[in-house]
C-alpha cells in the first residue's frame, strides 16, 4: 500500500507536484457489500486555506489523524461564489452563482434529499448542523420539483438555540407540563380536524416532529449553550453533530461551519478558529470511533468550501477575491470503513464531486449532480 | 402625530394603478382581512382593542390608520434589516438607524435615504467584510444583480473599496460610501427596491409597466413610498394576495403567538432570541410548538377556567376566528366541542391544538 505519511514538508512537497500516485483500482465492484452505511459531511467552511490546515500539521492535529487513516485530495478545485454559494454546491454537486446574501433555497436538489428519497428514509434519519443561522437553513432542501420539503434534512443552528440568552428564556418560562394520555388523545383529534387534516408536504413526519420536540428540550437543558467565545458558533455545531449521532444516529448528517471568515479582519482569529474546529472535529471523530456500531459503519468527509487569498490585505487580514491557488484549491479528507488508508491522490478533483461520492457510498443517485464521484477513494 | 397619507388622487405621477383600487377599498373588514393587514402592515394581528375597533369598519380607514402608524415603519425597517441579513450581532444600534422609522413617519427621510444609512452602517461593513464580499452584496443587495455576469464592474468596485480611483455604475469614486451612494442613485435601485417590496406585500410579480410608473413616481416624490404601499393594498391584487396562503416567517410567528395568547408583543430581547432560534431550523415547527407549550403552561397566558367558559360553542367559535382569522366549519366545531366537554380536556389544550397546528403557521 502506497500510504503516506503527513508532515509538513511532505504534503507541501507532494501538493506541488501534480499526479496520482495513489494504489490500484478503486471502483466499487457490484455486489460487494459496504460496510458504510452512515455519513458524516463536514464543510470546514468560512474560507480556510490548506496552509493553515494540512499545510500547518500543528494546528490541525486531529485532521491529520483523519487523514493518515483515510483519502486526502490535495487539489479539489472550488468554485468562488460567495461562501453561501460555495458551501451549497458542495451540497449540491453543481456550482452555480448564488447571492452572498440569498436568503433562499436553490433549485438543484442537495444530497440530503438525494439520500432520503433513494434510500427511503424518514426526517430523522438525515440531519444538517449549522453554524451561520437563518441563510444556512436553506441548506436542508430545495425546491426542485421532484425533491423539496418532503425529502429536506432537519436542520438545526446551534448558536441560534442552545445559547445562554435562549436558554434563559426557557428557565424564566419553566418547562411546558407534560400530557396525560388522554389529553394526548383529544389534542391530535383536535389538531387532526383542522382545514380536514391537510398539512401539506412537510419536513417531518407527526412522530419525527416530536422526537424532535423532545430533543429540542433536553438539548436546551445541556452543556452546548454554555459554549462561548471565538468560534463558538462552529464549535457548537461540531458538539451538536456529535449529539445528534448519538440521539438520532442519522444516515446522513452535514456539518456546516463558516467562523473562519473572521480571517477578512483577524488573521490570528482565523488561525484560532482552524484549530478550535479541529479540537471539536477531534472530539466528533473520536466519539465515533469509540462507539462499536458508528465505528464499523459511519465514513467522514470534510472539506471547505474554498480557501482564501494567498497574500494578507491592508487590515492584515485574509480576503477571498485574488482567483489565487490558495483560493480555488483545498484539501479534502475523507475516511470511512469502505475506504482507502493513508492515500493522497494529488490529481485535480473537484469540491462538487463531494455530494455524488456521498451519494454513492450510501447507494443514492445524485442524478442532477455535475460533479463526478472521487477517484482512487474505495479500498 | 400620525401624517395622514395621500390619497391616491395626490399621487398621478404613479400612473393610473390606484383608479382599480376601488374593489378592495369598498369591503367592509373581517376577521381574515383584518389579522392580514395587521401582519401585512405592521408585522403582527391585532390587539384586542383593534379587533374591536375595526372589525366591519371602513377597510380604506383602517389602511390609512397602518401606514400613518410608527409600528408600519418600525416593521418595515425590520423588513429591510432582514433583507441584507441584519440581524443578531449585526442589527445596526446607531442613532441614525434607530430614530428611522420615525423619521420615515414624520417624512423627514424617504425610503431611498433609508436604504442608503443601511447600507452605510458600520453593521452592514461588520456583516460584509472585504472588497469582494462588500461590492458583491451591494451589487446584489441593492441593485437586484447578478455579480457573476458583471465580473468587471465588480474588479473596479473592489479596487475603489481600496481606494483608489475608478468609474463605478457610471460615476467615478474612490471609496466604500462612494460605492453605496453610486449603488442607490442607480435607478436599477429603485426598481429591484420596490419589486421586491412588491412581492414581500402582494406576493406576485409586477408588470413592467407598473414597475416602471412607480420607479418614477419615487423618483418625482422621495416620500412617496407610503402612497405606493396605499395603492397596492387598495387595489384588486390584494384581494387576490388575501386569497393566498404562506408560511408565516418566524418573526412574525413570535410576535403572532405572543399578541394573540398575551395580547401583549414581546419583549424585544425575547422576540429577537427567539427568532434567532427559529430561524436555525429548516422545519421551525417542532420549536415554534415547543415555544408555544412554554408559553401557555407559564402561568402568563390569561385562560379561561374550564367552568367558566358557560358556551363552550362560541368559545370555540371565537378562537378560531381570534387566531386562524375564519370560522370553524361544522366537522371542527362539533370535534373541538366534543373534545372539549371530555374530563382530560383542558382550555389550554383546545388553545394548544390551534397554535400548535400549520394552517396557524400560515397567513
Amino acid at each position: 500500500m502506497n500510504a503516506r505519511t503527513f508532515d509538513r514538508r511532505g504534503f507541501l512537497k507532494s501538493s506541488a507536484a501534480c499526479g496520482a500516485f495513489a494504489m490500484g483500482p478503486a471502483a466499487l465492484r457490484p455486489g460487494v457489500e459496504r460496510k458504510t452505511k452512515r455519513v458524516v459531511l463536514v464543510a470546514f467552511a468560512g474560507g480556510v486555506r490548506t496552509k493553515e490546515t494540512l499545510g500547518t500539521p500543528l494546528n490541525v492535529p486531529n485532521l491529520m489523524r483523519i487523514a493518515q487513516e483515510g483519502v486526502t485530495y490535495a487539489r479539489a478545485r472550488t468554485a468562488n461564489l460567495g461562501h453561501f454559494g460555495a458551501t451549497m454546491s458542495l451540497l449540491t454537486g453543481i456550482a452555480e452563482a448564488r447571492g452572498i446574501r440569498d436568503n433562499t433555497r436553490g433549485e438543484d436538489p442537495t444530497l440530503f434529499e438525494y439520500v432520503r428519497k433513494d434510500l427511503g428514509l424518514g426526517a430523522a434519519d438525515v440531519w444538517v448542523s449549522t453554524s451561520g443561522g437563518a441563510q444556512q437553513a436553506n441548506y436542508a432542501y430545495s425546491l426542485h420539483r421532484d425533491y423539496g420539503a418532503a425529502y429536506g434534512a432537519n436542520t438545526v443552528d446551534g448558536d441560534g438555540i442552545f445559547n445562554a440568552e435562549f436558554r434563559s428564556i426557557v428557565d424564566a418560562y419553566g418547562r411546558p407540563r407534560t400530557f396525560e394520555p388522554r389529553e394526548s388523545e383529544l389534542l391530535e383529534t383536535m389538531r387532526g380536524v383542522i382545514g380536514a387534516g391537510v398539512s401539506g408536504k412537510a419536513l417531518n413526519t407527526p412522530k419525527s416532529f416530536a422526537q424532535i420536540e423532545q430533543y429540542l428540550l433536553q438539548e436546551l437543558t445541556s452543556g452546548t449553550s454554555d459554549l462561548r467565545g471565538t468560534g463558538a458558533s462552529d464549535a457548537k455545531a461540531l458538539r451538536i453533530a456529535r449529539n445528534l449521532l448519538a440521539v438520532f444516529r442519522p444516515t446522513l448528517l452535514g456539518v456546516t461551519l463558516q467562523d473562519a471568515d473572521i480571517a477578512h479582519s483577524n488573521f490570528n482569529g482565523y488561525v484560532e478558529v482552524v484549530r478550535r474546529n479541529d479540537e471539536k472535529l477531534g472530539e466528533l471523530w473520536d466519539a465515533i470511533k469509540a462507539d462499536p456500531e458508528l465505528a464499523e459503519s459511519t465514513a467522514i468527509f470534510v472539506v471547505p468550501e474554498f480557501g482564501r487569498d494567498s497574500d494578507l490585505n491592508s487590515r492584515r487580514g485574509l480576503d477571498h477575491g485574488d482567483g489565487s491557488d490558495d483560493l480555488r484549491l483545498v484539501s479534502a479528507v475523507c475516511w470511512g470503513p469502505d475506504f482507502r488508508r493513508g492515500v493522497e491522490v494529488l490529481e485535480e478533483v473537484r469540491t462538487i464531486d463531494v455530494c455524488s461520492s456521498i451519494c454513492h457510498v450510501l447507494g443514492a443517485d445524485a442524478r442532477y449532480a455535475a460533479g463526478r464521484r472521487l477517484p482512487k477513494l474505495l479500498a | 402625530m400620525a401624517h395622514r397619507v395621500p390619497s391616491t388622487a395626490r399621487c398621478p405621477a404613479a400612473g393610473g394603478f390606484f383608479v382599480a383600487g376601488t374593489s378592495q377599498a369598498s369591503a367592509p373588514v373581517d376577521a381574515h382581512r383584518l389579522r392580514s393587514i395587521y401582519l401585512d402592515l405592521v408585522g403582527r394581528p391585532p390587539f384586542r382593542s383593534e379587533r374591536d375597533r375595526w372589525l366591519a369598519a371602513d377597510f380604506r380607514d383602517l389602511v390609512d390608520e397602518l401606514i400613518a402608524s410608527d409600528a408600519f415603519w418600525s416593521n418595515w425597517l425590520d423588513e429591510q434589516l432582514y433583507y441584507f441579513l441584519l440581524v443578531d450581532n449585526f442589527r445596526p444600534t446607531t442613532d441614525s438607524i434607530v430614530s428611522m422609522p420615525s423619521d420615515l413617519r414624520s417624512r423627514k427621510v424617504g425610503v431611498r435615504e433609508a436604504l442608503h444609512r443601511i447600507a452605510l452602517s458600520s453593521a452592514f461593513e461588520r456583516r460584509n467584510p472585504g472588497p469582494d464580499t462588500y461590492v458583491t452584496v451591494v451589487m446584489e443587495q441593492l441593485l437586484g444583480a447578478t455579480v457573476q455576469k458583471r465580473p468587471r464592474e465588480l474588479e473596479i468596485g473592489k479596487r475603489i473599496y481600496d481606494g483608489a480611483r475608478g468609474n463605478f455604475l457610471g460615476q467615478t469614486g474612490s471609496s466604500q460610501a462612494d460605492i453605496v451612494r453610486f449603488a442607490i442613485e442607480d435607478r436599477q435601485a429603485l426598481r429591484h427596491f420596490l419589486g421586491r417590496e412588491y412581492e414581500r406585500l402582494l406576493r406576485s410579480e409586477p408588470t413592467t409597466r407598473d414597475l416602471s410608473g412607480w420607479v418614477r413616481a419615487l423618483e418625482d416624490d422621495r416620500l412617496a413610498y407610503a402612497s405606493l404601499v396605499r395603492g397596492w393594498i387598495l387595489s384588486p391584487a390584494y384581494g387576490e394576495r388575501l386569497a393566498s396562503t404562506r408560511s408565516i416567517s418566524n418573526r412574525a410567528f413570535v410576535r403572532m403567538l405572543f399578541v394573540d395568547l398575551t395580547d401583549a408583543l414581546p419583549d424585544a430581547g425575547d422576540e429577537r432570541r427567539l427568532q434567532i432560534a427559529l430561524d436555525g431550523l429548516a422545519d421551525a415547527g417542532p420549536l415554534r410548538s415547543v415555544i408555544a407549550r412554554l408559553l401557555i403552561d407559564s402561568g402568563k397566558v390569561a385562560l379561561p377556567e374550564r367552568d367558566a367558559i358557560a358556551d363552550p360553542t362560541q368559545w370555540v367559535r371565537e378562537l378560531f376566528e381570534r387566531f386562524l382569522g375564519r370560522s370553524p366549519s361544522e366537522e371542527e366545531l362539533t370535534t373541538f366541542v366534543s373534545a372539549f366537554h371530555d374530563p382530560a380536556c383542558k382550555p389550554a389544550t383546545v388553545v394548544y391544538a390551534i397554535v400548535s397546528h400549520p394552517e396557524y403557521q400560515t397567513w
